[in-house]
């Protein structure tokens, strides 16, 4: 996977942009919620 | 050496116009502590990721990826889960909540309001005060070192300059003046990572061709020599993990990636940022930003360190580690060596803008800490806050300029800037975690609970830091003199204990201690109304 061939390195490379991904989107839905 | 006076100079004439400002704003110990309480998101995400990053990350951190492989990249996932996802909206809204219906400004006084305990705001600023210059000095250790790489001009000189600038900035400011500056800091480190990693990708061919050489190095001539000291203790390629239970393994997993991974959540000059904004709606906004902030700092930093193997034996034949001579050199050297001239006089500004935003909020937590928590509130001194802040400061930033001078002196293989850091992280981890969680969430949590999980975390830490984890006991040295080794389960069955972070055993202390003594005192009669 993307030229990494352990999975416990490929997976943290994919994890940390998926947690941008994710803190992204929260960003975005919650844009005007003063909760 | 234009560039690096160019930009030098571009940015400290920013720097000292955005302080003056902050100055100019700044008419109350409210302002000087928190802002105001109203910094626009997109600031206060920026201020917390430039506070968050610092050379450490990028110098100290790159250079142990350098050394030891990608799969430091479990630290970035750690970074951006907790350090922004969690942190933000588990524990800062809350945060922010609470902070402002008791009015507190610092997280000493936020524990102390909340429980009603004049100790807990005392004991907590003293350890701050005594142990954030140790991560203070580890900052100042990765610009320096940096400078004097590439200027050539001695590290005692270039430390002493450096130190007295962040004095400058800190004690010419409050908060007000640290955000805005923070923000203009972290637009610097944006552009400049984002910078480095498209680079580094194009001069290895593209980011599979990139991580496959990196991949197959260990397999190529005149390698396998170079790694094998490191091989003896776990290590298994530079992309891929080190082997279970070996030293280097315990060193990253336990040290390196949760040390600094779960100590975020804990840190009292991050959690005040929480109380600058408005509402809960800029913590949202927040969230956006930070999440993009970290991936493009930490994410960059180890991938780059780690691909510097590549670079490095392409053109020398050695590996990172061998060819720049130490761990914390081998992201300046690589820049040096192989990036655009231009970019190392710009990225010496990305760095001066890391090393700077976090000194300053670290002077700033340190000045409050000693000054206002432990001296003012604790010890009822009769002085102005402000005016006993500033000297506070003053005195935590010229302990961290001496540590930093000693930490120089210490053996070059160890990722001394990452050790540092860690050893701060974890000890606040340990010592507030728990307090902090029940502060937030926990309606009754008793005051003697509270304080039973603060002093049981943090003693069992620093015993585990200063006679048992190896690595920082002999730093430290105070084992030694008392014991004649650098660890007293050295050489006995129980020697892995060596190896093991202080986090490992502090943090689950520190909870085992409040849950029981929560059982044994009962719930809590009346605190602070919260909630």
């Amino acid at each position: 996977m993307l030229g990494l061939p352990d999975a416990s390195v490929w997976l943290a490379y994919l994890l940390s942009i998926g947690g941008a991904i994710l803190c992204i989107v929260y960003g975005a839905v919650y844009w005007n919620r003063d909760d | 050496m234009t560039y690096v006076l160019l930009g030098l100079i571009v940015y400290i004439i920013i720097m000292v116009a955005l302080s003056y400002i902050g100055y100019k704003n700044t008419r109350n110990s409210g302002d000087f502590l928190l802002a105001g309480k109203k910094i626009h998101p997109v600031v206060m995400a920026l201020s917390y990721g430039a506070t968050f990053i610092s050379t450490s990350a990028i110098v100290g951190f790159g250079g142990a990826a350098g050394q030891f492989g990608m799969c430091l990249l479990w630290l970035t996932v750690f970074n951006i889960i907790a350090g922004v996802f969690i942190a933000f909206v588990v524990f800062g809204k809350r945060t922010r909540k609470i902070g402002h219906e008791l009015g507190t400004n610092t997280m000493p006084e936020f524990f102390a309001v909340r429980f009603g305990s004049k100790f807990m705001q005392g004991y907590a600023g003293l350890l701050i005060f005594l142990f954030m210059p140790i991560y203070a000095s580890a900052v100042l250790k990765g610009i320096v070192d940096y400078v004097s790489q590439y200027t050539g001009i001695s590290f005692g000189v270039v430390l002493i300059v450096l130190g007295l600038l962040a004095a400058v900035m800190v004690i010419f400011g409050g908060l007000k003046g640290i955000m805005y500056s923070d923000a203009f800091q972290g637009g610097i480190l944006f552009a400049g990572m984002a910078f480095l990693i498209i680079y580094t990708y194009s001069i290895l061919g593209g980011i599979v061709g990139a991580h496959s050489s990196l991949s197959v190095l260990p397999q190529m001539p005149g390698v396998a020599e170079q790694i094998g000291g490191l091989a003896k203790i776990g290590f298994t390629g530079w992309t891929s993990m080190p082997k279970a239970g070996t030293p280097l393994w315990w060193n990253i997993v336990t040290t390196l990636v949760a040390g600094v991974g779960i100590g975020v959540l804990a840190q009292p000059q991050l959690s005040v940022k929480f109380m600058t904004v408005k509402s809960s709606k800029e913590l949202n906004r927040a969230v956006l930003s930070g999440g993009i902030f970290i991936l493009f700092m930490t994410g960059v930093a180890f991938t780059v360190g780690a691909l510097s193997n590549v670079a490095f034996y392409n053109a020398t034949g050695k590996i990172a580690i061998v060819a720049a001579g130490a761990n914390d050199s081998i992201i300046p050297v690589f820049i040096r060596d192989f990036l655009p001239k231009w970019f190392g006089g710009a990225f010496l500004v990305v760095l001066m803008a890391a090393a700077m935003s976090t000194l300053n909020a670290l002077g700033h937590t340190m000045g409050t800490a000693l000054g206002r928590d432990f001296l003012k509130q604790s010890l009822n001194l009769k002085t102005d806050t402000i005016k006993l802040t500033k000297i506070a400061m003053i005195i935590g930033l010229l302990i961290s300029i001496i540590v930093a001078w000693l930490s120089s002196k210490l053996d070059v293989s160890m990722a001394i800037i990452a050790i540092g850091t860690s050893l701060f992280y974890g000890l606040c981890a340990s010592a507030f975690l728990p307090v902090y969680i029940a502060a937030l969430y926990i309606k009754k949590f008793p005051r003697g609970a509270a304080i039973t999980s603060m002093l049981t975390g943090s003693v069992s830490s620093l015993f585990w830091l200063f006679f048992v984890q190896e690595k920082t006991a002999a730093s430290l040295s105070l084992c030694k003199l008392l014991f004649n080794t650098t660890s007293i389960v050295k050489g006995t069955p129980l020697n892995t204990l060596s190896m093991v972070d202080a986090i490992v055993i502090g943090l689950p202390l520190s909870f085992i201690a409040a849950g029981l003594a929560w059982v044994i005192i009962g719930n809590a009669k009346e605190n602070k109304s919260v909630m």
